[in-house]
């Protein structure tokens, strides 16, 4: 592509955010989505293969309908309560429209299964953005509605996202449509906390962009798509297979890692509002996703040396890729939790 | 809920549900959504006259604006699609099916 | 008048189901022609007749002559109109669907519907939307610069997603 064009099309789905972000008005805030999504549909279509074409039509089809549902609804709001204001939506109809084109845009269970087709579809890179930027303009407009909402509803999407987000990536073998139930599953345990604590949902969204930004480009680094030729990773780059192995674990949420931070806030907040059987619920959910990301470090840790190799050998070219993300995100993904306190000072 | 607003809802919905139920063609997905942003001009604009409010008047041209580039951008994606899968079919999209 | 209004609004609730039925896409476009056509009936009887010929000139004027062009070249031997059983169906299904969900939100229709706006304005030379989409260029400046920006974005989606015979992996066209 165009460095020129490149730079517009970036431009343009920073402004999109942003202009979201910065509205307080429904229709500006729509406009934003609508210049994001514009924006990254050529970066999806970059490499013009049937498959990149097939998955940038799916998306840009969901995307285009939850943006004229996010207008519809705060066209009805205005009709019957005269208030364009985001934070001062009260029509119930339109709230519930609402949500429910917000979880269409940002992938929540009952209406995500676009998400897990369209990232399979796209390369490492505009996956990430895919799954990491993308989120953000819908995720503040949820948070800023969010006290307006309907309890049930919210709560429902949060339980669904998780249980689903586990039980989907069970059976896969692309490492991106793992990533897309992953994801889903993510988004289930901000969407559960969103009412009684935004904050937290902040935080957990903060930690997900992070472990999620290590993960992608840790398979970006060793060229992996797969789950067999992730059984590969050691003999090309030994040290980023026990960090890459780490890291997913920290998604899975296990103890000593950042992971766990989010899902153990998450749950002690539940708590203490009274919701045990909705935490239970979760920490269960919790475990479907543990199993793929377990089957994950298996492939990548337990099948080295002295076994005999499960995939084909490639060519181990000296990567020339730049790895100062990846070192970074990877480190922030591992060692967060000590200092919780500091990061929850950092969102409330 | 007066007979407006009760047709411009109803258009939308049609649009809505004829997108999600019926997709034989990638251009029949795209005319439903062109008739949502019809039915959402049609809406912003009798919002704005019925108000007497002048400065929303610009709302449903933005919109127009907005919803011009969306028909550009999906009818691109349409040739796209038809250079790579041989037809606009939407069935023939299965390549990334779990 | 107020029938006039009344049949413009069930002529854009039947347009739109003549889209959302899935006929073959030509006869898809025909129904938002329709349904646009009785848009600006809707507008100018409630006073917006400058907003009535935007949507006229570029509802009609621009998009949907791209479309039938793309109903043109997605065409096929034995399209299906609203005639075929299928598509009846839904037709019916739908019709159905807005007669009943009229009949129950539609008790009180009539009790607070709103006047036609030019029963009060016959002599008047400047109207709301006409001043109104003028503003545009001076107060909400910023907004124009927004639209033209997407505009141009538009121009470059376009551009990269058709161009280029020498990329991608498969030609069937």
């Amino acid at each position: 592509m165009n460095p020129y064009v490149l730079a517009i099309l970036l431009s343009s789905l920073g402004i999109g955010t942003t202009l979201t972000f910065a509205s307080s008005h429904w229709l500006l805030a729509w406009m934003g989505l609508e210049i994001s999504t514009l924006a990254i549909i050529p970066l999806m279509a970059q490499q013009h293969h049937p498959r990149a074409v097939e998955a940038t039509t799916k998306y840009f089809l969901t995307q285009a309908t939850a943006a004229a549902m996010i207008l519809f609804a705060s066209t009805t709001n205005a009709w019957t309560t005269g208030e364009w204001n985001i934070q001062e939506m009260s029509n119930p109809t339109a709230l519930v429209l609402i949500t429910m084109a917000l979880a269409l845009k940002i992938g929540l269970a009952p209406v995500h299964y676009w998400l897990p087709e369209v990232l399979q579809g796209l390369d490492l890179t505009t996956g990430l953005i895919l799954s990491t930027w993308q989120k953000l303009a819908p995720f503040a407009l949820i948070y800023q509605i969010s006290p307006m909402m309907n309890p049930t509803l919210v709560i429902m999407l949060g339980l669904a996202s998780t249980i689903i987000g586990g039980w989907g990536g069970l059976n896969q073998t692309q490492l991106r449509k793992i990533l897309a139930y992953s994801s889903i599953a993510h988004l289930g345990w901000m969407m559960i906390v969103m009412q009684y604590s935004p904050n937290l949902a902040i935080l957990n969204l903060i930690l997900y962009i992070t472990m999620t930004t290590a993960t992608f480009l840790t398979f970006k680094n060793v060229a992996s798509t797969k789950l067999s030729t992730l059984t590969l990773t050691w003999s090309k780059t030994p040290m980023m297979t026990t960090m890459a192995m780490m890291t997913l674990l920290s998604l899975g949420g296990l103890p000593p890692l950042t992971g766990f931070m989010p899902k153990w806030l998450i749950l002690q907040e539940l708590t203490k509002q009274d919701l045990p059987l909705t935490a239970s619920i979760m920490a269960l959910a919790a475990l479907l996703s543990l199993f793929f990301y377990l089957r994950m470090c298996y492939a990548m840790t337990l099948t080295i040396a002295p076994n005999t190799n499960n995939n084909t050998s490639t060519w181990r070219q000296k990567s020339s890729q730049t790895t100062m993300t990846l070192s970074i995100t990877t480190t922030l993904a591992l060692a967060l939790l000590p200092i919780t306190p500091a990061i929850m000072a950092l969102t409330t | 809920m007066t007979p407006v607003h009760f047709s411009f809802s109803s258009a939308f919905m049609l649009g809505l549900m004829g997108l999600t139920f019926h997709r034989t063609h990638l251009l029949s997905a795209l005319l439903c959504l062109e008739g949502m942003m019809l039915s959402l001009f049609i809406a912003l604009s009798l919002w704005s006259l019925q108000l007497e409010s002048t400065t929303y008047a610009t709302a449903p041209m933005l919109l127009l604006a907005f919803s011009a580039c969306e028909a550009g951008a999906g009818l691109a994606l349409l040739v796209a699609t038809t250079r790579t899968h041989g037809t606009d079919h939407l069935q023939n999209l299965n390549l990334l099916q779990c | 008048m107020f029938y006039f209004t009344f049949l413009v609004l069930i002529g854009l609730v039947l347009g739109l189901v003549g889209v959302a039925s899935n006929p073959a896409p030509y006869f898809a476009a025909l129904g938002l022609v329709v349904a646009a056509a009785v848009g600006c009936g809707i507008l100018v009887g409630h006073g917006g007749s400058f907003l009535s010929l935007v949507l006229f000139l570029i509802y009609l004027g621009g998009m949907l002559v791209v479309f039938a062009y793309s109903a043109a070249l997605a065409a096929e031997p034995y399209p299906e109109t609203w005639g075929d059983w299928s598509v009846l169906f839904y037709v019916v299904v739908y019709i159905a669907g807005v007669l009943v969900v009229g009949g129950l939100v539609g008790g009180d229709w009539y009790s607070y519907s709103w006047v036609v706006v030019d029963e009060f304005k016959d002599l008047s030379l400047l109207r709301g939307d006409f001043s109104g989409v003028a503003l545009m260029y001076s107060l909400g400046g910023a907004m124009l610069v927004v639209s033209g920006w997407v505009l141009l974005l538009t121009l470059f989606v376009v551009l990269e997603l058709t161009r280029g015979l020498s990329r991608g992996a498969l030609r069937a066209v």
